[in-house]
């Protein structure tokens, strides 16, 4: 009797909730659920699901030749977050000392490539990295190299354009975290004795930590599945999960194998945020 | 005690058109605790904040120890601040806050910092909060934790910011006598920065008033509650009358005064002189606690009609108009005339309570 009592009344507290939960299980957990599924099913030659239950596709997940593509992608993840957190870190430590106008207008201008198709975007790097592109153009122009750089379809030109595709995320949410962070503990550092350098290290940058995570989190899970990058910019010669993933399911006619990725990269993903949210508790005790 | 530590020499500030120091010089003696008082927006945080190297002047020096430390930045300077806020590191505890200063110096080996943090810990009383974090920490422990995070250093002087601004009244009135006692046994000077006169008046040897960007008086808090040297120290030390009266003549020591019809002799305050001709208008400022009421006319009192009476616990405000002039009496005791709405009464006052003060323009904001 008292349990019933207890379990309407939390029904009631939550009843807000209830859409919420019915949208994001129906367009989110019901496909995720069809993509579990099909991960332990097989196909016949044609590529059409058969019902029959296997444990195969996850076997040869462990296969090197599969084994190489999660760890291109992760490389390819990692220096993601890497490039973007050095390049970000500066750019949102310098907005968040901004005021008023100059503020909102840079932090609109870090917005603004959103407004831009991805893939427009990723065909502008093209231009710009091509063999007889801008960049070469300059460089043979000012005598800098004598012949044109090869720089499309190297993993560099892939990192490029991933980092640049994501850097907004990274310096978001930094500079969340910087523009939170009590000014006067800096002035603390120095009237206790500690230079610039050593004030950034011990305070600036421990303080911060929860939004290089986050940071760090929201560009390293994109990396993993942003495939037509690596298409568009990598010319394919190094493959990744999200290239992969979307060959199978297309020309590879193995949607369970497919599956299977998928399932293990979201076991993955869940991971490094486990990872994010016990760093992030740490770090900001009772702060945030 | 007499040396002097800190000489603040011609110091001027802008921040932007707004002149926030206007040439300030005075001297911190070696040992003292120096108060900056003032409303807000005088200038006495940007004062401490340059003394500490937060804050760059723009003309004038600052000298510690007959060296000057102008071009010295903060974290190459021997003074060290509490904040407002107490800015301790939240991410640190109790022990590595307070070992913050001696380990990115390098001044000390670990022996000599586990002994000197005890000593510190010993001294503000938080011995066994070693490992506590900043946000388990109630407003007064931060308070003395931020206290020793600095002492450690064995800072030439303390700067202190409004230190008691966050805590509620009957802490402060506890954290008062805690701080002056800490004073003497740490033999380090503060100087200490607040707007509350109150706290000024209790804790410090010496108090300089401020307001818009300069020192108007420097002196003892007796000095300064009694011998203010203009109307604006009149009116911001202590709960005084403030009347517009006119001279009638300047005796040797005393003043003859008119306010209304009541002719009385007062004194002139040892800080602000005695230039009084006949004929002058002037200011008659008396302490509202150190008035009398009588119920019979005498020598040098004024004469006037009681108003209201208000109770408040234990005091008694009584509100006296004499001749136009409102007059509020504060009385602690039962008075020898008890008086009723209506009444006509003569006042008086012990004779440090009062002052003749020469005729400024009133500082801003001010109403007498």
């Amino acid at each position: 009797m008292k349990n019933r009592g207890i379990t309407t009344s939390k029904i009631k507290n939550n009843a807000p909730a209830i859409p919420v939960l019915v949208w994001v299980g129906f367009f989110a957990g019901v496909p995720l659920v069809f993509v579990l599924v099909i991960s332990f099913l097989t196909r016949d030659s044609l590529g059409i699901i058969v019902l029959e239950f296997s444990t195969e596709n996850y076997r040869r997940i462990f296969e090197p030749v599969y084994l190489k593509i999660f760890f291109n992608s992760f490389l390819l993840a990692g220096l993601t977050g890497v490039v973007t957190l050095v390049i970000g870190y500066p750019v949102a430590y310098i907005t968040s000392k901004l005021k008023g106008r100059q503020r909102t207008l840079t932090i609109g201008l870090i917005m603004l490539p959103f407004w831009i198709s991805s893939l427009l975007r990723t065909y502008g790097w093209r231009i710009l990295l091509d063999y007889k592109g801008i960049i070469n153009n300059i460089l043979t122009g000012l005598g800098i190299t004598n012949e044109p750089v090869t720089m499309l379809g190297t993993f560099a030109a892939s990192l490029v354009g991933t980092a640049y595709m994501l850097i907004p995320f990274m310096i978001i949410a930094v500079f969340n975290s910087v523009d939170k962070l009590d000014r006067s503990l800096l002035e603390a550092s120095y009237d206790l004795g500690a230079g610039k350098l050593k004030t950034f290290r011990n305070i600036t940058l421990r303080l911060t930590l929860p939004g290089i995570a986050g940071g760090f989190t929201l560009v390293f899970i994109p990396a993993l599945g942003l495939f037509f990058i690596s298409d568009i910019l990598g010319g394919g010669q190094t493959v990744y999960l999200g290239n992969k993933i979307n060959e199978l399911i297309g020309r590879g006619r193995n949607k369970p194998l497919a599956a299977a990725m998928s399932v293990a990269m979201v076991l993955f993903i869940t991971l490094v945020i486990y990872i994010y949210t016990k760093v992030s508790k740490e770090e900001v005790g009772g702060l945030l | 005690m007499d040396r002097n530590l800190l000489e603040i020499d011609g110091v001027t500030k802008y921040y932007g058109d707004n002149h926030v120091l206007k040439s300030v010089s005075f001297d911190i003696r070696d040992g003292e605790f120096l108060t900056l008082l003032g409303p807000s927006g005088c200038g006495k945080t940007t004062l401490l904040r340059c003394i500490a190297g937060l804050e760059k002047i723009d003309s004038g020096d600052i000298l510690l120890k007959n060296e000057s430390i102008k071009a010295l930045p903060a974290n190459k300077r021997n003074v060290n601040t509490v904040f407002q806020n107490y800015a301790l590191f939240p991410h640190l505890n109790v022990r590595d806050n307070i070992a913050y200063g001696p380990r990115v110096k390098k001044s000390m080996s670990r022996s000599e910092l586990e002994a000197k943090i005890g000593e510190v810990l010993d001294l503000v009383k938080m011995k066994g909060y070693e490992s506590r974090m900043p946000q388990e920490l109630s407003g007064g422990e931060k308070q003395r934790i931020a206290i020793a995070r600095a002492l450690i250093n064995k800072p030439d002087t303390l700067l202190l910011d409004e230190p008691l601004g966050a805590l509620d009244l009957k802490l402060r009135k506890y954290m008062q006598k805690e701080l002056a006692h800490l004073q003497r046994e740490a033999k380090t000077t503060f100087v200490y920065v607040t707007h509350d006169q109150e706290e000024a008046l209790n804790m410090s040897d010496r108090i300089a008033v401020m307001d818009k960007g300069t020192i108007l008086q420097i002196g003892s808090p007796s000095e300064i509650y009694n011998e203010p040297a203009d109307l604006f120290v009149a009116s911001f030390i202590g709960d005084r009358n403030i009347s517009q009266v006119t001279v009638v003549e300047k005796n040797d020591d005393h003043v003859t005064i008119r306010l209304g019809s009541n002719v009385i002799n007062v004194r002139c305050s040892n800080k602000a002189g005695c230039d009084f001709k006949s004929g002058d208008k002037a200011y008659l400022a008396v302490h509202m606690d150190k008035m009398r009421i009588a119920c019979e006319q005498a020598l040098d009192t004024l004469k006037g009609k009681v108003g209201s009476i208000h109770y408040a616990g234990s005091q008694i405000r009584i509100e006296i108009d004499v001749d136009g002039s409102d007059f509020t009496v504060i009385e602690y005791q039962k008075n020898e005339c008890l008086c009723g709405e209506g009444d006509t009464v003569w006042l008086s006052w012990e004779e440090k309570g009062g002052v003749l003060l020469p005729l400024l323009p009133l500082p801003g904001g001010l109403s007498v």
